[in-house]
């Protein structure tokens, strides 16, 4: 067992799956990157999620195209968070409530969904989701190929979107916008920025990523939709964010943290360890309690995180 | 006090146009999954009151929203975000069936002690939400909610572990003592005597809010500053009110297994974890309305059970409903504000200008 | 018509109904200094913020260099030429200079921010009107004169001809006052027309050329300054009547030390030292006045004197007991009273009933509380009392606290605190944002609970306030303590040591 777990083979699946894993939370996280920095605690990324995972793997089951399937989960996870914008933008709601609400929603509906398209199935559909690529010489190339060319494209993409991700909140004035909404609505208004044009556009965003998390689970690497596929990773992006302190490199390793625990929890039982499976399905989940430990003490939260803003108010 | 009372009465109008128009999109909804809204609303509606079977049934629902409505109000009141009323009262139920099980006494003694144990374990779980915001400063909706997870991951592997009843290869434990499930009051009804305990729990609801403690809580939700300010330690208050929200929660999970599933099983807690929260929120935190509120639901959930059953409508249209009722419910007050800014002209005027310049 | 910076014509502006300004006219000259007079909650800020784009009126005309204009949005008046200077400043604290600079400019290269280019040309104009602004310096790096040059330099980047300053002396000593009054007339003579908003007459008779009175959000009368304009007509416009400000008298002497503290180390928020080793003694009857410039410590003080923050070293006893660092209930227990600063989120629960509030340090203790449960007979009588004495002006009991003025906010507050009759008050900017007579009202409950031997803390801004019912000043500067001067000590004097120029002399009151 122990010989088992630090052979090669075992580290190299291991770290393959870290990086796998880790996609799923790293993307909506990044996008909710943009949302907290905006001001905005937006906990309806689980059911955001949701809604993109059944609606892109519909549109990908009826049109044969994966990636029209992905541009679906998108669009829907944009449209579906409008709610979330609406109610904490416009109608100032409590966000930390209208998040619980839009879980509920959403899970409901996909469930509804599901249902109505595809009917009762002794098994759930399928399709042929986002294959690994390919690259010759490379992919083969022993452990690094394993471990790092071996994965669909969309993993490639998501690791992009980190570096893009800082490019657009420390070097663009929309970046800056985010910021200042986040910081000082007030002076944002008294500067001319639209405080809710921009807390929109961010809540949008977030809405983007999460959508396209939650087709990623679907459509690149369950291959099938239930209701449980999202699992919590919307909650865990959320806390990812909050761990990493709203920067973009550190969202990644905070992703990475719990790509690690869940792929240890996949392997080790693969292997068939003495630690019973549904103790190890805790790990992802006691990593998330863990760095909010670690790191919410230290966190300097936007000074208008979960505030909404009006101007008639001081 | 005249407007206070037309204020109240606005206020459950207006909710009652949500629920309408919440049901109005669910009858969309069924037409769209090919069945005929009537039916389906109509199947509904005898499913929950039809017959005294029915309204039996519809008070077996209640007893656990109404008990997690209750204990989610607390920590709410108090802006603790308790999302983890499922976690809780799974682990409320696996202490009840752990010393049903094991404990060899006499059911005399082994009621009150499951019941014992079922409270202080619920209660300990939500504290530990409550301490790690304290210590830590952690984000209690999302210690809550992973603490969901885990306790569900726990309570997967006991039934299908330590805890499996060895007749079966199901996930589920074996059977408490006969002498420990609690008497059913009508006859072959599955109404149980568990519901005194929510009666006496309901009435003690009422009270709570004018207690020191309640007050304490209160206190809390207007903000941490302010509490201080007052004189209340808030961390202890916070890590007690986390307390109570649970002990209430694993209450509900201890008469879940003597009254109703006499075993542990996977998926205990079902979906009452989010009904409840619900419920919470539409009654606006407060008794009278977490009553009518729960009610609400558990006809929902019990229509819905039988609109299942009889036609060919998913449940998960009850699910959508549920959460069209609280989004509905939270932009209420936006309409709220737009017309009934009128009465409130007329008060700012006598009441000074708090928000002019 | 020509020499007109701003004419604004019967200018009309509603909240919820009630009017914050009711056919106002307002014209500035070019190249004056205009002053905007007026009590708190008298429509000044209403009115410039309709200026500025923020708020749109609902009523009347504005014309910027003799034309109509429609000023939409801050960015519209900015494009007019008008800056504003807010008096809670509007920069956002972890950005950079420039960067707040650049928000409210198109980029000159599109979608990316241009901070090179920007943060030369800040320090161009900074380097001009030797402001010594550092375009890279984050905004909570620097002090409250240095933010309020950032406003003013952005301001003046952004081509402002017209600069409209929102009480920009609350925050400065006399001395930078003095500093800050010379920056004013040096834009003067470049041509630059200003609005001066204030409540304070000194200001006006010293450096406006012009003054237009406010009152309940209607214009009371324009006037040209010179030496023939009274204060006391002034006063009069500002107030409709004249104000007298009778104080009871003092009826007792300081007796024993009450309150005293050594050496008492704290951090703030940030976990920055906020004080340094401070030292004082607060005598029975005696009302000891904090003068300093807001954030060098005050708040921090208050806090640790009440039980909410702890301290990291230092002594305190109260009547002879040590009590450094005990909960806040002690405190309250021991009748230690507080106003504190902030009214909205610490001394208030704004979303509890007002008869609530009254008793909210009380709860579980008799007789407002009897077997654990709280007893509404006795609140609601309490409230009765109360709102008698303390005259607060409020529909009932069950009414919000935030529904309430500012100036009825704080006589909840008042009542609570001082119907205790206790041994120490901790009042701290106890009459900010209130209007002359509550402001009044407030020095007055003050002075009594120092007659009723209560021992007083005030911490005040406001020098003038200080002057007034302080029996020993204290000036506190970066966490320090710089003297304790006696009753009557020199304006000038105690200005320098709030800018942190110790003189030998006057460390000797203690």
């Amino acid at each position: 067992m122990l010989s088992n777990i630090f052979s090669l083979s075992f580290l190299v699946s291991l770290l393959a799956g870290t990086i796998r894993l880790a996609t799923p939370i790293l993307i909506p996280a990044l996008g909710q990157i943009y949302t907290q920095r905006a001001g905005i605690l937006n906990l309806s990324v689980e059911g955001t999620m949701l809604m993109g995972a059944i609606s892109g793997f519909t549109v990908a089951c009826a049109t044969g195209s994966l990636w029209l399937g992905l541009l679906t989960g998108i669009v829907v996870g944009m449209l579906f968070s409008l709610i979330m914008a609406w109610l904490s933008i416009t109608v100032r709601a409590n966000q930390v409530i209208a998040g619980i609400g839009l879980n509920i929603l959403g899970a409901g509906f996909a469930a509804y969904l599901y249902r109505v398209i595809f009917g009762i199935r002794s098994l759930p559909a399928q399709i042929d989701s986002f294959q690994q690529i390919n690259i010759p010489v490379l992919s083969d190339l022993p452990i690094i190929g394993q471990i790092f060319i071996q994965h669909n494209i969309l993993v490639y993409l998501a690791f992009l979107l980190v570096p893009l991700t800082w490019f657009v909140i420390e070097k663009t004035t929309f970046g800056l916008k985010i910021k200042a909404v986040g910081e000082h609505p007030k002076a944002a208004d008294s500067k001319g920025i639209s405080v809710y044009r921009i807390r929109y556009s961010a809540v949008l965003i977030g809405g983007a990523y999460a959508g396209m998390g939650g087709a990623f689970m679907t459509i690149a690497y369950m291959n099938s939709f239930t209701e449980s596929v999202i699992g919590g990773r919307g909650y865990i992006s959320v806390a990812v964010v909050i761990f990493a302190r709203f920067l973009p490199s550190r969202a990644m390793w905070g992703a990475l943290l719990f790509g690690l625990a869940s792929a240890l929890q996949l392997r080790l039982q693969a292997l068939g360890a003495a630690i019973p499976s549904q103790l190890l399905l805790m790990l992802p989940y006691l990593a998330t309690i863990a760095a909010l430990i670690f790191a919410s003490k230290k966190a300097e939260f936007p000074s208008a995180y979960t505030l909404p803003y009006s101007r008639l108010e001081r | 006090m005249e407007s206070k009372l037309k204020s109240t009465v606005k206020e459950v109008l207006g909710t009652v146009i949500m629920l309408a128009l919440a049901l109005l999109v669910g009858a969309v909804l069924v037409v769209i999954s090919g069945n005929s809204p009537m039916e389906a609303y109509s199947t509904m509606l005898r499913g929950a009151f039809g017959s005294a079977q029915k309204i039996c049934e519809l008070f077996v629902e209640l007893i656990p929203i109404l008990l997690m409505a209750f204990g989610i109000s607390v920590a709410f009141r108090a802006q603790l975000w308790n999302i983890g009323a499922t976690g809780q009262f799974t682990i409320g139920a696996i202490a009840a069936a752990a010393v049903a099980l094991y404990i060899p006494v006499p059911s005399g003694i082994a009621i009150p002690l499951s019941m014992i144990a079922a409270v202080v374990a619920a209660a300990f779980w939500a504290a530990l939400a409550g301490w790690l915001k304290n210590r830590f400063n952690a984000n209690e909706v999302i210690t809550t909610l992973m603490l969901n997870y885990i306790a569900n991951c726990f309570l997967l592997y006991l039934v299908n572990g330590p805890m499996q009843d060895p007749e079966t290869d199901l996930s589920q434990s074996a059977l408490v003592p006969v002498g420990m499930m609690l008497t059913r009051l009508f006859g072959d009804y599955r109404l149980h005597s568990g519901i005194f305990i929510m009666l006496i729990v309901t009435v003690i609801m009422f009270f709570f809010w004018k207690t020191n403690f309640g007050y304490r809580i209160n206190l809390i939700g207007q903000g941490e500053k302010v509490a201080t300010y007052a004189g209340v330690n808030v961390k202890r208050t916070t890590v007690m009110t986390m307390m109570l929200s649970g002990a209430l929660i694993g209450l509900a999970g201890w008469i879940q297994i003597f009254g109703i599933q006499y075993r542990i099983l996977s998926g205990i807690a079902g979906s009452y974890g989010d009904i409840a929260t619900i419920v919470a929120l539409l009654g606006a935190l407060n008794p009278y309305g977490i009553i009518a509120a729960g009610v609400f639901f558990a006809a929902l959930r019990c229509g819905g059970n039988s609109m299942q059953r009889m036609t060919d409508v998913p449940f998960s249209v009850v699910d959508v409903i549920e959460g069209l009722i609280i989004i509905f419910v939270i932009a209420k007050t936006i309409v709220n504000n737009k017309t009934l800014g009128l009465r409130d002209k007329f008060r700012r005027k006598q009441g000074g200008k708090a928000h002019v310049e | 018509m020509e020499n007109m910076a701003v004419k604004m014509q019967g200018i009309t502006k509603a909240f919820n109904g009630v009017k914050a300004n009711d056919h106002v006219d307002f014209y500035l000259e070019k190249g004056s200094i205009h002053g905007l007079l007026g009590e708190n909650g008298a429509g000044k800020t209403t009115l410039m913020n309709i200026l500025y784009g923020l708020y749109q009126q609902d009523e009347g005309t504005i014309m910027i260099n003799g034309k109509i204009e429609d000023i939409s949005s801050p960015v519209k008046a900015i494009s007019l030429g008008i800056g504003m200077v807010h008096q809670h400043f509007m920069l956002a604290r972890p950005l950079t200079v420039v960067e707040n600079v650049m928000l409210g400019r198109k980029s000159r290269r599109g979608i990316l921010l241009d901070t090179k280019q920007t943060a030369q040309e800040l320090a161009a104009v900074s380097d001009k009107y030797k402001m010594g602004v550092d375009p890279y310096s984050k905004i909570w790096q620097l002090s409250v004169g240095e933010q309020q040059r950032v406003e003013i330099l952005t301001a003046i980047y952004m081509g402002a001809q017209t600069l409209i300053l929102d009480e920009p002396t609350a925050v400065l000593t006399p001395q930078e006052t003095e500093l800050f009054f010379d920056t004013l007339r040096e834009m003067r003579e470049d041509g630059k027309s200003i609005i001066l908003i204030t409540h304070k007459l000194e200001e006006i008779v010293e450096i406006v050329d012009e003054v237009t009175v406010l009152r309940d959000g209607k214009m009371i009368g324009t006037k040209k300054m010179d030496p023939s304009v009274t204060k006391g007509e002034l006063t009069n416009m500002m107030v409709g009547r004249d104000v007298l400000f009778n104080f009871p008298e003092i009826t007792k002497q300081p007796g024993e030390v009450k309150l005293s503290f050594r050496n008492i180390c704290v951090r703030n928020d940030k976990g920055l030292p906020a004080l340094k080793d401070f030292s004082l003694d607060i005598r029975e009857s005696e009302v000891v006045g904090l003068a300093g410039v807001d954030g060098n410590g005050q708040k921090e003080l208050c806090e640790v004197l009440t039980g909410l923050r702890k301290a990291d070293s230092g002594e305190m006893t109260l009547g002879g007991e040590p009590v450094i660092n005990k909960e806040p209930i002690f405190f309250i227990n021991k009748k230690v009273s507080y106003i504190p600063e902030d009214r909205h989120t610490t001394g208030l629960a704004l979303d509890w009933s007002l008869k609530r509030n009254l008793i909210f340090k009380s709860i579980g203790k008799a007789p407002y509380s009897r077997n654990g449960l709280m007893q509404s007979k006795c609140i609601n009588a309490y409230w009765e009392k109360a709102k008698d004495e303390y005259q607060i002006k409020a529909i009932c009991g069950d009414e919000k606290a935030r529904s309430l003025s500012g100036g009825n906010q704080q006589k909840i507050i008042l009542a609570r605190e001082i119907d205790v009759e206790p041994e120490v008050l901790i009042a701290d900017q106890p009459t900010r944002g209130l209007d002359v007579g509550a402001a009044e009202y407030v020095r007055n409950k003050i002075i009594e609970a120092r007659n009723n031997s209560a021992a007083v803390l005030v911490v005040s801004a406001d020098l003038e306030e200080i002057l007034q019912i302080s029996d020993r000043i204290a000036v506190i500067y970066d966490g320090e303590l710089m003297g304790i001067l006696p009753r009557g000590a020199d304006t000038y004097e105690i200005g320098e040591l709030m800018m942190g120029k110790r003189e030998e002399v006057a460390v000797s009151g203690k």
